[in-house]
Formats: structure tokens, C-alpha cells, sequence
């Protein structure tokens, strides 16, 4: 072919081009019938190309015989099969039907596991049910080795491994919950908004497993096991210690509070009855259980309790990282997305999914603004490069003024909360308070009810505020998020400093009762009931405000013919504000769980009826967005918010571990300077080969020539990438470059063939005329 | 289900097992699928030729502004009409199993309106006229956006997107594996 090509590309002699027709005709016989109807378009004759070519030729081949030239893409992907399986022997192109697309079996009899293999490949086949059957039916006639020893065995394993995997999706396929309900949220809404809905399933299932571990490892020895040995009652006479020794404050914090009061409260408030038992911290032992004293088998508490901590923390940590890896791998994948931003529109827009007439129309409706708003985005940009200074500024001067006023309102709502939790804190213990229960109860939950309230208000204000901006959709939904988001955690950081300043002094002292101190008996408890009470209460607000505001709303919104009413109702699912929704949830979970362990178990509640909550919201009370969003974004999107809260939340809650004393009166680390140190106390009892090893670790000696590597490492991965980089620009526009050469051998090939044609016509013509005028002659004589 | 079990054999769902993306359990339940869409034909035929008319009675395809198109590349005699194991296929396909390339392949036949096996600009029209659905796009945004779609994807410049050119776009976009598809 290469021969034929240089010729062609020559602009020679008749002689040549006739050689190259010829040549042409000859490399492809079977196609002759169509060279008629291919010079009209010299572009159809691209489709007589090898590269297309071996694609359609065993079909087209088929269907010959019967007469139908219609070319269909049946054995393409076999061809990618072929290409796919290393083990093919070499597939000959002559190939007439499917089972000449297998290795030649004469010359290389197929094995078990091959044969097996292909049956599996025969799935990816466009072909019909029937022709697959008959396929298959034909595999496993055939003779075949059977495999013998290792290889057999490998064989096997495979087979079963296989096996397994499948009945374990199908196993999984059986417990996947939801299903029904996320079939009938794609249908209305489409992919987008399912991944919000799974991303809900899945952080119940981070939560499960994270409850699971606490029950096991914490919870159950903490209320089976007894103490190896009988702790020190407290002895006010002795002199070593005195009131403030570990053991009398914990006699203190155990005896305190057990007013009578109504069972209900206490379960909401986290306090009484519940305050004493596994769900908090204060009442892990501090001391060694035992595990099986005659074989010396015992339980440390304190390191299991941190060690589970720790353990979470990384599981979770683990499980995001590897969630936003995938999505980051496709984003990289999609890199040059915007290369191919019309091409998604067109191709991959409509969901296949939905399934009922309103939701097809507004979905019609949204790729037609879609398509409309990516035309008119080079005109928009076109115009932002034109604006005029004036109004630039004037726009600049906006956005400076929206921005301040954003940070007021997030400073203003900061010190609102710290104020009513330093409020709730001094006017708990006054009289008028105490002796009301309804009034204390309200005085309890008001941190948690400002909190919450501020987060339901405050965006809506954001969101108001962000409109006057005029940034692009895009990035109007990422800074509202950003906003929010900024607003949600710092009001978390207030609440932990007013924690820190409350419990800056110690309450069980030596020296007596400080009457400044308002610091609760065991601040560890005190902070995990504040966590828990938070969670419940955001969970009353989103039942709140799903049920009883939007609720109404919706219906409004839906029979109501006046347009403002419908103006002011009508919701749109807002991706982006349900999202923090449930990623603030968690994020208190992982704050709270290392101060009270019940708290993944109430995430794991929550995050159930949060399902069907937020069904609610979206199939009931909202219509579907128009607003694209798009699966493969949002997932991303989901995952950067949570690991934004998760590295945020990480870090108070690491400072209180290693640098913060505990309590004296209650929990598993009693006693201790810090949480750590029972780490440190646990390396220190380990094996000395162990410390030396960990110690040489921390070395200069180990961690130049380490640091050494690792920058080295980078530094290769970076100029790997960045050559990869470069290779893809070559062969692109080699691609580009062969595209263009073809386009002008294409060209070049209809000219030579109408030349051709025309010359044999001529031909044609001169030889009738000859015959006509020997005929003529042969008449006349 | 156990109503379904009864119309097949043992033999017949380990085959589907093998030959498309679902367990037995899911054949089944697609055989369900399918019987509710004609129940007096498929109850005592169980792999009965349904007209498209029928076909297209399934929700997703009901709506879906290319389900002629799905029933055309998916019938196996070319006319529209599906048996059960035309519909097995198509579900198949359409399953969250199916990996991408397959799921490419079809997409192009379903997109490839006159089947000549590349993406002409008369196709494109059709493609985008259906997903636009009532609203209609003016003349000159339809040429616009063809010509766009031509410039991001045609490789070769041929005026038309083969099969080759419209696999490279399915590979870099990951929208579409969760697009298209369609839950059993």
C-alpha cells in the first residue's frame, strides 16, 4: 500500500495513475460494485479504507451473499477483542464468519481456559442472541486440551474466583437497599442527583462500620469485662492525695447528677441515666480489664480507646481518599473536557434513565438552554473582554462591597453564637432557670438551636447576596458552596473555643471547689453530649423545614395560578445546599465520636431517615433543576466538601489528643498529662528491638537519605507526566496531520478514478466506432 | 418469579448468564420485564416477537427521543421488532455492568441514523434535533453547533465522525457510562 501511496502522491504520467487504479481495484476486489456511486463523493471512498475496512469486512462479507450492501458494524468490536486478548494467535483478515475471528484451531489447539476465556468475551459482541449462542455452542463443541497440573489448577482458581465474585454481587445486588427508590429518583431526576442519594448510602455505611468497630472493640469489653483488679476507693484521710485525687473525683463525677427527671428528657439531652452509661465518655474505665487473668490475658482500655479513635479517623480518611481518587482519575482523564464540551452535550446528555413524559420535556427543555448558553458563552466572554471601564469597575466595586458585607454577616453570626454559648453557660445554674424544667430545657438546647438556626438563615441571605455579583453559573453555585461552607465550620470553631474557654481551670482540685470554675465535672462528657445535642437538633431542623415549610410551599407552588405565589414557592433541588447537609452531619460525627461513642450509631440513624427526608424534598416539594448537574462533577464535588471538613475538623480534635490534659474525674485517661501519652507509655513497654527500629526511623540518618528519594521519586513521576504530556500533543496532531494526508490521498484516488473512467469510456467508444466502421465495411463488401 | 422460572430451563439461563451482563436471577427478572409489556403474547411464547409499538411501551424508551433507534439496533431482524433475547441484549447493554466500549458501540449504531457508519452532519442534525425535543434550535445555531462538534471531534477532517473519532470522545467523557444506562 505504502508503494501505491508514494505513486499517487507524485503528479505523474497517465502510465502512473493508471498502474495506481489498478493497483486499487486489485486491493480490493470485492468492491468494484461500488465504485460507481463512490466517485460521485471521492469521501465515500473513505469508507473502502483498510482502517475502516477491517472492520465491516467479515459482516459486509456475510451479508454479500445475500445481496444487501449495507454495511453494518457488527464485527467491529470482535476486532477489539482480538486486540484485547494477548493470547490470540494471529487472526487472519480473510476472516468469513465468527469463528474464523479465533485462533486457527488446527494449527493451535485451544485449551479449556482459553476456550473459556472466549466464552466470556462473546458478551462484548453486537451481535444478535441467536449468533451468540451459536457461538458459544460452537466453542465448547470443539476439541480441546484439556489442562494439566499447575496450569489446571491455576485454571480453576480462576474459575472459582470468578464464581465467587459473582454470586458476591449477588449476594451484594440482595442487600442493596434503596434500589426502587433510586431508579424512581433517576427517572424524575436523572444521574446527577443520584449520586447525592447514594453518596447518603454510602456515608451510612462509612458510619455502620464505624459503629460496628466502636461496639466491638470499645463498648462490649467496657460493659463485659471486669477490671483486673479492684480500683482504690477514695480515702478523704489520706494525706498523699487528698479531695483532689483521681480516685475521689471520680467517686464525685459518678455520684453526681441523678435528679429525678423525666426519662425522655434525658434521653434528648444526653444527660441523667444516659450521661452513665457507654454511650459517653466519662464512664470508660481507666484501668486494665480482665481479659482471661490464669493465661495473663489482659484489656487496656485507655490504648484500646485511642487506638479505635485513631482507627477511625484513617478508615474514614482511607475511605474519601479512595471515593476522590476515582473521581480524580476521571477528571484527569477528561483534562481537555472543554475540548469537548459539545461533543458531551450531544452524546452523553440525555439520561437514558428517565423514564416519565414531565421529566423528558424538562430535560429537553435543559439540553435546549444547555446547547444555547455554550453558543452564547463565546459571545459572553467576547463581551467581558469589552466591557467598558466604567462599568468594570463598577462591577468590581460590587463584588468588594459583597464580599465585605459577607464577612461581617459570618463574623456578626461567629460572635452571636459564642455570646449565647457563653450566655447558656453562665445563666445554666441559676435559680429562676433550674426550677423551671421546660425553661432549662430551652436554656440547654439554645447553643444548638442558634447554631443551626444561623445555618439555615445565613445562606439564604449568601445566596441573595451572590446574585448581585454576576459571576458565571458555574461559579456562583462554587462560591455560595465556598461560603457556606466557611460559615458551617467556623461556626463549629467558635463553639470549640467557647468549650476552651470554659474549661481552661480545673474542677476537681486539691485544694477544693473553686467557686470561678464553671467548668463541668468531666468537660469530655460535656463536649459529646454538645455534639450530640447538635446533631439531634439539625436533624429536627431538616424534618422542620422539609415537612412543615416546604411542604407547603411545594403545594402552593404546584396549584397555585397567581405567579408571584409561584415565584416565591416554587423549589429547585439545590445540589450544593443538600450536600452540606449531610457533610455537616458527619462532620459533627467525627468531631463528637472520640467524646461519646454513640454518636457514629446516631449519624448511622440519621443518615437513614435522611434518605427518605431528602427523597421527600426532592421528589415532592422540588421540581427538577435545570441546572445540569452532572454525575461524574457532583461526585467530585460531594467528596472535596467532606475532605475539606474532615482535614478542618481533624485538627482541634488532634490538638485536644496530644496536648490537652483529660478530665481527672471521669473517662479511660484519667490521670494522664495528655491522650498521648498512653501511646507513648504503650511504645515505651514494647520490645526494645521495636523502639530501635522506630527510633532509627526518626534519625537523620534514615530521614535525609528517605527525604532524598522521595524528592527524586517526584521529581521522576513529574518528568514522566510532563513527557506523557507532551506525547499526546505529537500524536494528536499527527493524527491530525494523517488525517489530512488521507483527506488529499482520498481526493488525489476519485480524480485517478474519473480520469480512468473517462479514458476507458473513450476507449470504449473509439473500439465501438472501429468494430462499427469494420462492420460497415464488412456490410459493404 | 417463580411464575418466570417455569417458562425456562436450566440450560437456557446458564446461557444468558454467560452471554450477557446479568445473573440468572436478573434474566429473570427482565423476562418479567418484558411479559408485562405484552403479557397475552409472551405468556405462552415466552421469546414472542413484539412489535416496536410494544417495545417502546417500556417507560425509559417510551420517553427517550432515540427509542425507535434502540429498538432498530437492537432487533434482530432489522425492522425494529424484538423478540426477549433482543431485549435481554438491549437491557444488557444498558446495564451498569457493561463496560464502556460496548456500551460505545451501540451508542454509535443508535446514533448513526442513515447507516453508513460514520456520524455525518445529516446524523448530527437528527441527534440534536431529538434531544432538543419541541424547542428548536435556529438554522444557524444548528449549523454553529455541527460545525463545533465537528471541530472538537473530527480528527480527520472528513466532514463526519467515524467510529474511531466517537470512541475517543465517549473515552474522555465520564458522563457518559452513567447516562447511558437504564436500571432493570
Amino acid at each position: 500500500m505504502s508503494g501505491g501511496e508514494r505513486k499517487v502522491k507524485r503528479p505523474r504520467a497517465q502510465g502512473w495513475e493508471e498502474a495506481g487504479g489498478e493497483f486499487y481495484q486489485e486491493s480490493y476486489p470485492g468492491c468494484e460494485a461500488d465504485l460507481d456511486s463512490m466517485h460521485q463523493n471521492p469521501s465515500n471512498i473513505a469508507t473502502l479504507l483498510p482502517s475502516k475496512q477491517n472492520r465491516t469486512a467479515t459482516y459486509s462479507k456475510k451479508y454479500d451473499t445475500k445481496g444487501t450492501l449495507r454495511r453494518r458494524t457488527a464485527s467491529r468490536s470482535q476486532c477489539h477483542n482480538t486486540i484485547r486478548r494477548p493470547s490470540m494467535a494471529p487472526v487472519s483478515q480473510a476472516a468469513t464468519d465468527l469463528g474464523a475471528l479465533l485462533p486457527d484451531l488446527s494449527e493451535n489447539l485451544s485449551n479449556e481456559e482459553r476456550t473459556w476465556e472466549e466464552i466470556m468475551q462473546i458478551k462484548a459482541m453486537p451481535v444478535s442472541m441467536a449468533q451468540k449462542k451459536e457461538h458459544k455452542a460452537k466453542l465448547q463443541s470443539q476439541t480441546k486440551l484439556r489442562l494439566q497440573g499447575i496450569e489446571q489448577l491455576k485454571w480453576q482458581r480462576r474459575k472459582m474466583w470468578q464464581q465467587l465474585k459473582k454470586s458476591w454481587s449477588e449476594t451484594l445486588a440482595k442487600m442493596d437497599i434503596w434500589r426502587l427508590s433510586m431508579k424512581e429518583v433517576e427517572g424524575d431526576f436523572g444521574t446527577g442527583v443520584v449520586a447525592y442519594f447514594l453518596f447518603i448510602k454510602w456515608l451510612m455505611l462509612l458510619n455502620l462500620g464505624i459503629c460496628l468497630l466502636m461496639v466491638v472493640f470499645i463498648v462490649l469489653p467496657a460493659l463485659l469485662l471486669k477490671p483486673a483488679e479492684q480500683p482504690q476507693e477514695c480515702n478523704l484521710s489520706s494525706n498523699v492525695s487528698g479531695s483532689g485525687s483521681i480516685e475521689c473525683c471520680s467517686a464525685k463525677y459518678a455520684n453526681s447528677s441523678s435528679e429525678a427527671e423525666n426519662i425522655v428528657i434525658q434521653i434528648v439531652q444526653g444527660r441523667g441515666i444516659v450521661e452513665h452509661t457507654q454511650a459517653f465518655y466519662g464512664i470508660y474505665p481507666n484501668v486494665v480489664l480482665d481479659l482471661n487473668s490464669s493465661a495473663g490475658l489482659y484489656y487496656d482500655m485507655p490504648l484500646a480507646y485511642i487506638s479505635v479513635a485513631l482507627t477511625f479517623m484513617l478508615i474514614s480518611l482511607a475511605a474519601i481518599v479512595k471515593s476522590a481518587a476515582k473521581g480524580f482519575k476521571e477528571r484527569l482523564v477528561e483534562g481537555e473536557g472543554q475540548f469537548y464540551q459539545y461533543c458531551n452535550i450531544i452524546f452523553s446528555s440525555w439520561d437514558f434513565c428517565i423514564n416519565n413524559e414531565k421529566s423528558a420535556n424538562i430535560k429537553h427543555k435543559a439540553i435546549y438552554y444547555e446547547i444555547k448558553s455554550s453558543l452564547e458563552s463565546e459571545r459572553i466572554e467576547e463581551e467581558r473582554i469589552t466591557r467598558s471601564k466604567e462599568e468594570r469597575f463598577k462591577l468590581f466595586s460590587v463584588r468588594i462591597l459583597v464580599n465585605v458585607a459577607v464577612i461581617v454577616l459570618i463574623t456578626g453570626a461567629l460572635y452571636l453564637i459564642y455570646a449565647v454559648f457563653d450566655f447558656s453557660a453562665r445563666t445554666q445554674n441559676e435559680d429562676f432557670i433550674a426550677k423551671n424544667e421546660l425553661l432549662r430545657l430551652l436554656f440547654e438546647f439554645l447553643p444548638s438551636l442558634c447554631v443551626v438556626g444561623l445555618n439555615l438563615i445565613i445562606p439564604i441571605v449568601l445566596g441573595m447576596m451572590v446574585s448581585l455579583e454576576r459571576y458565571s453559573p458555574v461559579l456562583v453555585i462554587r462560591m455560595t458552596l465556598m461560603r457556606t461552607v466557611l460559615l458551617r465550620l467556623s461556626s463549629l470553631g467558635v463553639v470549640l473555643l467557647s468549650f476552651y474557654r470554659l474549661f481552661k481551670c480545673d474542677p476537681c482540685k486539691s485544694e477544693g471547689p473553686d467557686e470561678n470554675c464553671k467548668a463541668p465535672a468531666c468537660w469530655e462528657t460535656h463536649v459529646g453530649q454538645q455534639f450530640y445535642k447538635l446533631m439531634l437538633v439539625d436533624f429536627l431542623s431538616h424534618i422542620a423545614v422539609t415537612f412543615i415549610v416546604n411542604l407547603p410551599r411545594g403545594q402552593l407552588a404546584k396549584y397555585s395560578r397567581n405567579s408571584v405565589i409561584t415565584y416565591l414557592c416554587e423549589q429547585q433541588f439545590d445540589l450544593p445546599k443538600h450536600v452540606l447537609d449531610v457533610v455537616y452531619i458527619q462532620t459533627l460525627c467525627w468531631l463528637g465520636s472520640f467524646f461519646a461513642p454513640v454518636l457514629p450509631l446516631l449519624a448511622f440513624v440519621i443518615f437513614f431517615f435522611m434518605f427518605y427526608i431528602k427523597k421527600f424534598a426532592c421528589l415532592v416539594n422540588s421540581k427538577p433543576s435545570t441546572i445540569p448537574y452532572r454525575a461524574s462533577r457532583s461526585n467530585s464535588l460531594f467528596m472535596a466538601v467532606l475532605l475539606l471538613s474532615f482535614v478542618v475538623m481533624i485538627l482541634p480534635l488532634g490538638y485536644t489528643i496530644a496536648e490537652w490534659q483529660p478530665s481527672r474525674s471521669c473517662g479511660p485517661f484519667r490521670g494522664q498529662t495528655t491522650v498521648w501519652s498512653v501511646i507513648v507509655r504503650t511504645f515505651l513497654s514494647s520490645p526494645l528491638w521495636l523502639q530501635h527500629i522506630v527510633f532509627f526511623f526518626s534519625t537523620a540518618g534514615f530521614a535525609v537519605p528517605a527525604f532524598v528519594t522521595l524528592v527524586l521519586c517526584l521529581y521522576y513521576f513529574y518528568a514522566v507526566s510532563a513527557a506523557n504530556k507532551h506525547m499526546v500533543i505529537v500524536l494528536k496532531n499527527q493524527l491530525v496531520l494523517e488525517g489530512r494526508d488521507k483527506q488529499f490521498l482520498l481526493h488525489r484516488l476519485s480524480t485517478i478514478i474519473k480520469q480512468q473512467q473517462e479514458h476507458h469510456k473513450a476507449m470504449r467508444a473509439a473500439a465501438q466506432s472501429v468494430q462499427m466502421n469494420s462492420t460497415d465495411i464488412s456490410s459493404s463488401t | 418469579m417463580g411464575q418466570g422460572k417455569s417458562q425456562f430451563t436450566e440450560e437456557e439461563l446458564q446461557d444468558y448468564q454467560d452471554l450477557t451482563y446479568f445473573t440468572k436471577k436478573e434474566v429473570l427478572y427482565a423476562h418479567q420485564k418484558f411479559k408485562a409489556l405484552a403479557p397475552e403474547r409472551v405468556g405462552h411464547n415466552k421469546n414472542a416477537k413484539l412489535p416496536m409499538s410494544k417495545i417502546l411501551l417500556y417507560p425509559e424508551l417510551k420517553v427517550n427521543p432515540f427509542g425507535d433507534r434502540i429498538c432498530h439496533a437492537f432487533s434482530s431482524s432489522h425492522d425494529g421488532d424484538c423478540t426477549f433475547e433482543d431485549f435481554l441484549d438491549m437491557m444488557s447493554v444498558f446495564s451498569d455492568a457493561a463496560p464502556k466500549s460496548v456500551k460505545a458501540e451501540h451508542a454509535f449504531r443508535i446514533f448513526d441514523f442513515d447507516g453508513d457508519d460514520m456520524l455525518g452532519e445529516t446524523d448530527l442534525h437528527q441527534v440534536v434535533e431529538r434531544l432538543t425535543g419541541s424547542q428548536r434550535l435556529s438554522e444557524s445555531d444548528m449549523k454553529n453547533l455541527i460545525q463545533n462538534i465537528l471541530d472538537e471531534a473530527d480528527l480527520d477532517e472528513d466532514g463526519a465522525l467515524s467510529f474511531a473519532e466517537f470512541e475517543h470522545i465517549i473515552d474522555k467523557s465520564s458522563d457518559f457510562c452513567s447516562t447511558f444506562r437504564i436500571r432493570l
